[in-house]
């Protein structure tokens, strides 16, 4: 026999040689007096096979749900598998509650294991399925902006300007710092990194003419897009979203008014006409950061640009400027469907916004790996 | 006069509001063990502010909040976290947390706050769900759920700990009638079988007259508790005539006007 004492609460436990036992509370079994009781009585109730279990409640003086739990715990047998177990002595309402939530009721509630092998096939089907759904609707939203998007253009009633001015200055005056930064230290960097390889054959000054080169055509569009995306394809996303949620989009509709129209050609408006101007000031900052570099090794400012002006063509430029345009539509169309395609639920703004991020980012690379494949068959 | 050994929850020259603005104030009442006690009020009262003081979500101006002989306005933070093990609180939207299952969002309290092992945790979890009538729905996500079950729901949560207070903001808010009346039944069963007490923040004059033992009514304009009582002694002899057009659900005189 050992008993111990928890506080407020006396376990004792009788194991006798025939395989009975008997295990008796007194006290409080509560919250506080369960976790030592609990592992005790697992540790003494395991070290004999035995065929009945008789828990005496009658000494207890208050008992909680940990309480309850318990005696649910015990009565099941969960610590005595394959022995007989009661629970006497209750009192009248504790024998009430303990009733309340009884073994069958706990087999029919409890978590059953929900580990489900899907065939190699049925995933394939599944993710098929997602992908077409997702295109068609992008081929829907696609055929939608074309249709609003002219005549918003040449209707002033029909395209709200001073929505389009709000997200000009939110997407693009607000992220001139950001780009300003990114663009300069993105001109350092790659100065630095050419510097040694190019020292090799003295030739430190054609590090102008790569910066030049790789800024106007292809890190600079790069930049602004992929800033773009991250700061406002997601704000896109996650205004949308929100609208969504809180039924403004339904109000829109049935108030006779095209979500699409109403909502999205501002935000790619804006983004085509923005992030032009946001590519042409990244490829500026960028080329200054090169230049601070070449300038730092004692190269003449007049020889830097010179080097520019012959390594750097208009066509160049036009080059870039078109990838901006195209990237701006994509990052605001991108942003503004993932926010239009927001579920219910509380994570549903933040997987909206994270898809507008990571699709845009894609779209991105790969328009501009087409822009690259046109490039050199028309400069052939 | 009320025996004080009854009170448990004391609130003395409660003074509220937000920045300079006063919302409330000289707010004084007492709330007894095992009474549905509603604190009632128009739009814009100060219902939700009074309810934040009491829960300590947000300090008052001025005056006390006494929960079981504890004053949770002074009370240092290891006070208030020993205060809020005696209470607990079902939000207006339900507020349970969306990536967990209902098992999962009725343990959390066990599984942050206690040492207890994991079977008496799912336990203790599953006959606080099969209480409120949602043993079924165990493992169902909140999205899945109706109003009314996300609503028992988070009244289960808040009774995993066995407090012996609930406060509820606006618990029959956007549910049918139906629905809203086996609420009623399970705040009265609550507080007839457990001795729980209730805290309710409401409109609901169905709710009121129902399960309310007794309800204060503040009142927007004078900032002040304007009526105590019970609500049937309130909706017979109130004098104010605004008081009686609450309870007996009438509108004001000059809506009616201005439409004709």
């Amino acid at each position: 026999m050992t008993a111990t004492a928890q506080n407020e609460l006396e376990t004792s436990v009788q194991i006798g040689a025939d395989g009975r036992a008997r295990v008796i509370f007194r006290g409080h079994l509560d919250a506080q007096t369960v976790p030592a009781c609990w592992n005790k009585l697992a540790l003494d109730l395991r070290v004999a096979k035995l065929e009945t279990l008789e828990v005496d409640a009658s000494g207890l003086q208050f008992c909680d749900g940990a309480g309850l739990a318990l005696l649910r715990y015990l009565n099941m047998g969960k610590m005595t598998p394959g022995a007989a177990v009661s629970v006497v002595g209750m009192k009248a309402d504790l024998e009430k509650l303990f009733n309340g939530f009884t073994s069958e009721d706990y087999e029919a509630f409890r978590p059953q294991s929900q580990m489900k092998c899907r065939s190699l096939p049925d995933e394939v089907g599944g993710w098929v399925r997602r992908v077409t759904a997702d295109l068609r609707e992008q081929v829907e939203f696609c055929g939608s902006v074309v249709s609003n998007l002219p005549a918003a253009f040449f209707d002033r009633k029909r395209m709200r300007w001073e929505e389009v001015r709000r997200v000009f200055e939110l997407a693009g005056a607000n992220a001139v710092p950001i780009v300003s930064l990114i663009s300069v230290l993105v001109g350092l960097i790659i100065a630095f990194e050419a510097l040694q390889p190019l020292a090799q054959f003295g030739a430190q000054i054609y590090v102008v003419n790569m910066i030049g080169l790789l800024m106007v055509r292809e890190l600079g569009p790069l930049l602004a897009a992929i800033i773009l995306a991250g700061r406002s394809g997601s704000a896109f996303a996650a205004e949308i979203g929100t609208m969504k949620i809180n039924e403004e989009l339904n109000a829109l509709t049935t108030l006779g008014l095209d979500p699409v129209r109403f909502l999205v050609v501002q935000r790619i408006t804006a983004g085509i006409l923005l992030t032009p101007l946001l590519t042409f000031y990244a490829t500026f900052m960028g080329v200054v950061g090169g230049v601070l570099v070449t300038l730092g090794l004692g190269f003449q400012l007049a020889l830097i640009f010179h080097q520019l002006t012959t390594s750097v063509h208009l066509s160049d430029v036009a080059f870039g400027a078109a990838k901006g345009v195209v990237f701006g539509a994509i990052v605001s169309a991108v942003g503004c469907l993932r926010g239009l395609q927001t579920q219910q639920g509380p994570s549903a703004v933040g997987i909206s916004t994270t898809r507008a991020v990571v699709t845009s980012i894609l779209l991105i690379v790969m328009a501009d790996a087409v822009f690259s494949i046109l490039f050199f068959f028309l400069k052939r | 006069m009320s025996d004080p050994a009854e009170i448990i929850i004391s609130v003395r020259g409660l003074k509220t509001g937000y920045g300079d603005k006063v919302i409330l104030q000289n707010i004084n009442f007492e709330v007894r063990r095992g009474e549905v006690f509603m604190i009632l009020g128009g739009s814009g009262s100060g219902k939700s502010t009074l309810l934040k003081n009491l829960i300590g979500l947000y300090p008052p101006m001025e005056g006390e909040v006494w929960i079981e002989g504890s004053n949770l306005v002074t009370a240092d933070e290891n006070q208030r976290l020993l205060l809020f093990r005696k209470f607990g609180v079902m939000y207006q939207s339900g507020a349970l947390f969306g990536s967990m299952n209902l098992l999962e969002n009725v343990r959390l309290p066990l599984d942050e706050l206690t040492a207890l092992p994991a079977p008496a945790k799912e336990l203790i979890a599953l006959a606080k769900l099969k209480l409120v009538g949602l043993g079924a729905s165990a493992q169902k996500m909140p999205s899945e759920l109706s109003g009314g079950m996300q609503k028992r729901a988070a009244i289960a949560r808040a009774m995993t700990l066995e407090p012996r207070i609930l406060f509820l903001d606006e618990p029959s808010a956007g549910l049918d009638p139906v629905t809203s009346a086996g609420l009623d039944r399970l705040i009265k069963d609550l507080a007839h079988h457990y001795g729980i007490t209730f805290v309710i923040v409401t409109h609901d004059l169905a709710s009121i007259y129902s399960i309310a033992d007794r309800v204060i009514m503040l009142d927007g304009g004078t900032r002040m508790i304007v009526a105590e009582g019970k609500p049937a002694d309130l909706r017979d002899n109130a004098a104010d005539p605004w008081l009686r057009r609450f309870f007996n659900r009438e509108p004001e005189p000059d809506h009616s006007a201005q439409l004709n």
